[in-house]
């Protein structure tokens, strides 16, 4: 039965990126937003 | 509810929820896919960024196709709320692109060995990125709401124009990237388990597309409503 092989890292690496892309972008867009709605833009 | 500010906080509100909502059914995603779904034994654990990375694809060309339709519905109607649709739906698939073209090479690379391919899928995705870069900045540099509206349609329009085909890249031409596991003639090639978080990922980060769109929209509402008052610029 051939090796499964050790890439973990990589599916690690991608699971960060995408975790840090969408929150940084939600979070950005509700404080830029909320700015906005108070009349602060 | 007449007042645009008063609209603007409700729906920021509901955006919020939503985008909440989504944001923890993600997480639900991840731990589905890390402890509950098998291994696949050629690629090992690098497959299981299969969970994310069509589903951000999927969100992008959502996002981009929606952003097509309503600019075309837009010369037609002339409404700016479609302008403004238009414009929250480009935002948004530029982060869904980001997290698609980030999370791409990092799976290319221990299965293909290589970060990056000049193949017709990957440089028009790439192509379609750049493109809604430069649809941003064009509506930053016009300052007349409908002259602005106008432009970026045209562009939103020929941008719609290569949604279809990145999807029907991998059919038409020779590629590295593979083609769809789950929307082929024959059906999904996945076991249950597999597809069963797939699936759930689709929705969730649709859910998630729904919920950023509306905050973007919000804001763009706040925007206009504040231009209206100083009669000057923005987005």
């Amino acid at each position: 039965m051939p090796e499964i092989p050790q890439n973990g890292g990589y599916m690690v690496a991608a699971y960060i990126c995408a975790g840090v892309i969408y929150l940084g972008y939600a979070l950005t867009l509700w404080l830029r937003a909320r700015s906005a709605v108070k009349g602060r833009e | 509810m007449n007042d645009p500010l008063a609209r603007a906080r409700a729906l920021l509100s509901v955006g919020g929820w939503i985008t909440l909502v989504a944001l923890l059914g993600a997480a639900a995603v991840v731990v589905l896919a890390l402890q509950f779904t098998p291994t696949e034994a050629s690629q090992g654990l690098a497959q299981k960024i299969f969970y994310l990375h069509p589903p951000a694809a999927w969100g992008a060309m959502l996002a981009f196709a929606l952003c097509g339709i309503a600019s075309i519905a837009f010369l037609f109607l002339g409404d700016l709320r479609l302008d403004r649709f238009a414009a929250s739906s480009a935002e948004v698939g530029l982060a869904f692109s980001a997290v698609m073209l980030t999370t791409g090479p990092i799976w290319g690379k221990p299965i293909w060995g290589t970060w990056w391919d000049w193949d017709p899928r990957l440089t028009l995705t790439l192509l379609l990125f750049f493109l809604f870069l430069g649809y941003g900045a064009l509506r930053n540099a016009l300052h007349d709401p409908r002259e602005r509206a106008r432009y970026s349609a045209v562009v939103g329009i020929m941008a719609l124009v290569l949604v279809p085909f990145i999807h029907l890249s991998v059919y038409l031409f020779r590629t590295i990237h593979p083609k769809p596991v789950v929307l082929r003639p024959d059906g999904p090639a996945l076991p249950p388990e597999m597809l069963r978080t797939f699936l759930l990922s689709v929705a969730v980060f649709t859910l998630l597309y729904v919920g950023l769109v509306i905050m973007r929209y919000a804001l763009g509402l706040a925007r206009d409503h504040a231009e209206s008052l100083a009669g000057g610029d923005h987005a």
